[in-house]
């Protein structure tokens, strides 16, 4: 199934896709405040020869949503050259199957950038593997850092509660500290693709 | 005969898996009743479902990928209850 116009404005645009969220709206909007664009950034996108139509496929349980979906929001925001429209993954299942991580995998969100004539140029999926090798390698420090809390591969329902409190909170003390990080890198991964694909 | 068995329900909050961790929880309680010690709902995240039945893991989303079958567990309670 290809994307036409009319089957391109059939998706929810960004603010149509944040009022039917119906959990985790509060994280996305928290995340969107913590993006910081560089002004560099900004002007990559910007000074596109003209606008891009955006497919992005999405969930608001996927964490990786939450935390790459409004990095995209707010650079089409900054820019203006970005003309996003998301689609629910488990309603398009036809669109979900063209772009399978692997060819296997319903990973999202989904990126896809087309332009004005709906021919596709290129797509995005997931998150930065930098961004994945990063917080594997954070995660392990923790928990060599703390003994208490066991083996990374052990299910957490085996350790005492107030340690597992503990653990939550320091993995979220970890991932809160790499989001600047994360965040720039999926920056830094759309503009590869948009500048090698329509600049 | 063993004695009451404990279940542990480990289950991504931020994924949205209440639903399903109601379901076996309900599911266990229907058809054990007192035969359990416990049932423990432990949110977590990262994608994760996990069964654990007198501490042992039966179930993992990582591992086995997807949701349980509820006779998957209860096969592994009963399992647990006549050892």
């Amino acid at each position: 199934m290809s994307i036409d116009r009319q089957r391109f404005e059939s998706g929810l645009t960004y603010q149509g896709y944040k009022a039917q969220m119906t959990r985790n709206r509060e994280r996305f909007e928290e995340n969107e405040r913590r993006v910081e664009l560089r002004p560099d950034d900004v002007a990559a996108f910007r000074d596109l020869p003209r606008p891009l139509h955006v497919v992005v496929l999405a969930e608001d349980w996927c964490g990786d949503v939450i935390a790459n979906l409004p990095v995209v929001g707010r650079l089409a925001e900054a820019s203006g050259k970005l003309d996003l429209r998301v689609f629910l993954r488990d309603q398009n299942d036809d669109l979900m199957q063209r772009w399978l991580n692997q060819g296997k995998y319903k990973s999202i969100p989904v990126v896809v950038f087309y332009d004005e004539g709906f021919r596709e140029l290129g797509h995005w999926i997931e998150r930065p593997a930098s961004v994945t090798e990063l917080r594997g390698r954070r995660r392990r420090e923790v928990f060599a850092a703390h003994p208490e809390f066991g083996s990374p591969d052990a299910p957490v329902d085996q350790l005492p509660e107030d340690v597992r409190e503990r653990l939550g909170a320091e993995l979220q003390k970890m991932r809160d500290e790499t989001t600047p990080f994360a965040n720039q890198e999926v920056v830094r991964e759309l503009r590869e693709l948009v500048s090698r694909v329509a600049a | 005969m063993a004695g009451p068995v404990r279940v542990r329900i480990t289950y991504c909050a931020e994924c949205g898996y209440e639903p399903q961790t109601l379901d076996l929880a309900k599911a266990l309680m229907l058809e054990f009743g007192a035969q359990l010690s416990s049932i423990e709902l432990i949110p977590w995240d990262s994608g994760t479902f996990d069964v654990s039945i007198g501490g042992d893991l039966v179930h993992s989303m990582g591992r086995e990928g997807g949701f349980p079958e509820h006779a998957t567990i209860k096969d592994a309670v009963r399992a647990r209850l006549s050892a």
